[in-house]
């Protein structure tokens, strides 16, 4: 369990400054530097990460619950990357974080990053705001061996780009990077488990974007009145409100199964099972939500939009619908069908994905 | 914040063990290709095996042991259940009376009625159907007209009941009937128990659509039901009646109707699978996965003397669309002709399911109530 005192602790945090202006503001600028110091001023981005390697401690679970009040809050700033992603491969490897916003390259099947002779090379795609991290965190094989490498930002070339959600997603080029900290991953810490690490750490915020999605589209349908009583008392769009509720119950809940299983041991069931149901629930609760909200949810004005585009955006990142469905139904099949109902009531524990 | 609760929660040690423990006994029970396997809460009657279940203590293991039962929780129920249903076992028998008759008589019951009825139901031999439809009362069940006119010592009760799932076989059903006229009328309803073989009362089966015969119109003309057979409170009917439904919804038996369609496609057809076949048993093993999760914290709340109708009805209501959906999905990827005679048991699952498939979005509450049902729990 999370203590109550921490999640009040980044509620707090968020709430106070992940404002409508200030979520417009970064997708303007490309950083909200508000948000970033009040969560960096009580610790939050080093959550998860163990004290010795620099970081605030706290279990995967307790990082994860933190996530799931920022994909809430849509806040803009990079709480994955820097804690529960960099600071895990860096820790990992024997490495300290360091102190700013740090990021990872997630590897896209397009990257052509290498490492030799002690230098990276090559070209990495969709670097969540790296423009603005101190540190790049690279996982790559050097001579087939993966490793870990942490490069300053000043050392690469950095492009914008950005998500459906005006997230930074930049494309970062390294031509003789000198990393500034570099070691071999440990054993079970490679691109797979980097793409399923990610991917539980979307699970996360995509749980707290659906709880946010449903209240926001409960309480506008609420007090929108048409035909002369509010829209929520009809038949119709109380059937869009119950969408809402059950892909977020849904998706919640997956959360936090797989927040428990990670705390044992890979997770490969609930974590594929996981992202595949947040990345259903991405696609049927924004359109219930944006049909309940009419007009007014097409808006730069109303904070719908910073849910839904961030829930389409997250929908593709580590790994989509067809990855994790393909994944998932070809270890499922290879148990047999002896072991379908076995790993659908006992996940990890049972079958290994 | 929004009412509606689900909280993750994972089986203790003990809950586990009482997993294996099921798991074993139907291996031995029902070892496959000993038995015809059915779709879910839709699977055979076999009264000895429902008296070898109770024989384990698992026929209304959640009443009081004083009364025959064993004291167990909801979240141990829910173990029990998942598997027997996911083994396709013939519950049939026992079915209504463990999973709402016995509840609902243990809790409105008198000391008299739960000492007459639960120890049978709890030894698998007495066995209900439910008496809420009427040709005029679907969804709208407020609407019944069934009624109960005071007589010395008790009430005359005159009606029709319809799609009474299993009165041809079953000893009782638990009637909701008018007992008195109100403005409202929600008011002026009550429970009855009455006897499926008692005079005035005549069954007559209504052939089901793949000419199956479960479904039953019940005729009741002048019925007698003395004083001591009315359940609960006169003029509670609908309070009681609701709560009734609550134990109907969200449980296993909401999403594991079409589960082992799925099981014997994976069965049959392992060798030949498809990138679009892998892909659909990836998308069904995870969205059993998340539903199970959902219906089993429903199970938690239970126990924790929560009444969990919102959740319930969000569960049912996504549960049995899914029942629908992974259907059509397998469908998709399975070039045949299905048929009840075919040779392969996953062919004739299949067909099975087919035909009956659309009774799951409608028996215990079609899916538009529930949406209003779970609605009423969404509050700005």
């Amino acid at each position: 369990m999370t203590d109550p005192l921490l999640l009040e602790t980044a509620e707090r945090a968020l709430s106070d400054t992940c404002t409508h202006e200030a979520i417009q503001g970064a997708e303007r600028d490309g950083w909200a530097p508000g948000v970033w110091a009040a969560l960096a001023e009580v610790g939050l981005p080093w959550l998860a990460v163990p004290e010795a390697a620099g970081g605030m401690g706290g279990t995967i679970a307790d990082g994860l619950a933190v996530l799931r009040l920022a994909g809430a809050h849509a806040a803009p700033v990079p709480l994955a990357e820097t804690g529960l992603l960099a600071g895990w491969l860096l820790a990992g490897a024997g490495l300290r974080v360091a102190g700013g916003p740090a990021t990872v390259v997630p590897g896209r099947p397009e990257d052509t990053v290498s490492i030799s002779d002690g230098v990276l090379w090559g070209t990495a795609h969709r670097v969540p705001w790296a423009r603005s991290a101190s540190l790049i965190v690279v996982l790559a094989q050097d001579a087939g061996a993966w490793t870990v490498a942490a490069v300053s930002t000043a050392a690469c070339r950095v492009e914008a780009a950005a998500n459906l959600a005006g997230e930074p997603r930049d494309t970062v080029v390294f031509e003789r990077a000198e990393p500034a900290q570099m070691a071999p991953a440990p054993a079970g810490v490679d691109g797979d488990a980097l793409r399923g690490r990610g991917a539980l750490t979307r699970i996360a915020l995509m749980a707290g974007a659906l709880e946010r999605l449903s209240r926001l589209t409960i309480e506008y349908t609420h007090q929108r009145v048409q035909f002369g009583r509010p829209v929520a008392r009809f038949q119709a769009v109380q059937q869009h409100l119950v969408t809402g509720a059950q892909e977020a119950a849904l998706v919640v809940t997956a959360a936090q199964v797989a927040a428990r299983a990670a705390e044992q041991g890979p997770a490969g069931f609930e974590i594929a099972a996981g992202k595949l149901l947040a990345n259903r629930a991405a696609a049927t609760a924004t359109r219930a939500a944006h049909q309940a909200h009419g007009a007014m949810g097409m808006t730069q004005e109303y904070p719908l939009h910073h849910l839904s585009r961030r829930l389409w955006a997250w929908r593709s990142e580590y790994g989509d619908e067809h990855h994790w469905s393909t994944r998932l139904g070809a270890a499922v099949a290879a148990a047999g069908a002896d072991l379908l109902y076995p790993a659908i009531a006992g996940g990890s524990a049972v079958l290994e994905v | 914040m929004t009412s509606v609760r689900f909280e993750a929660t994972e089986l203790t040690p003990a809950e586990l063990a009482l997993q294996a423990e099921v798991r074993e006994f139907l291996a031995a029970e029902l070892p496959p290709g000993s038995f015809a396997p059915g779709l879910g809460m839709g699977a055979g009657r076999d009264p000895a095996f429902s008296r070898r279940l109770a024989e384990r203590g698992w026929v209304g293991m959640a009443l009081p042991g004083r009364y025959g039962g064993h004291d167990r929780t909801a979240v141990e129920r829910f173990v029990l259940v998942e598997e027997l249903l996911r083994w396709g076992a013939p519950v049939a028998h026992h079915w209504v009376a463990d999973r709402q008759s016995g509840p609902v008589i243990n809790r409105f019951g008198t000391e008299e009625q739960r000492r007459r009825f639960l120890p049978p139901i709890c030894r698998g031999e007495l066995s209900f159907s439910i008496g809420m439809s009427e040709p005029d009362a679907g969804s709208d069940l407020a609407a019944v007209r069934t009624q109960a006119n005071r007589v010395e010592g008790g009430w005359l009760v005159n009606g029709t009941k319809v799609w009474t799932s299993g009165a041809h076989h079953n000893d009782w059903f638990i009637v909701l009937v008018r007992t008195s006229q109100e403005e409202d009328r929600h008011r002026g309803l009550s429970q009855v128990l009455i006897d499926l073989r008692s005079k005035g009362l005549t069954v007559s089966p209504i052939p089901f659509l793949d000419g199956t015969e479960h479904f039953n119109e019940v005729e009741l003309r002048d019925v007698f039901v003395p004083d001591e057979l009315v359940l609960g409170e006169v003029g509670m009917g609908w309070a009681q009646n609701t709560s009734e439904l609550a134990y109907e919804r969200g449980g296993p038996d909401r999403w594991l109707s079409t589960y082992l369609v799925v099981q014997h496609f994976l069965r049959e057809r392992s060798g030949e699978l498809d990138a679009r076949a892998v892909a659909l048993i990836g998308e069904a093993a995870a969205r059993w996965w998340g539903l199970r999760q959902l219906s089993l914290s429903v199970a938690r709340l239970v126990d924790r003397g929560e009444a969990p109708a919102a959740e319930s009805a969000l569960v049912k209501e996504m549960g049995t669309r899914f029942e629908q959906d992974v259907l059509a999905a397998v469908q998709q990827v399975t070039d045949l002709e299905p048929s009840p005679q075919a040779h392969s048991l996953f062919e004739r699952l299949l067909a099975r399911a087919v035909l009956t498939a659309p009774s799951f979005t409608i028996r215990g509450g079609t899916n538009e109530v529930l949406r209003s049902v779970a609605a009423r729990g969404l509050n700005a």
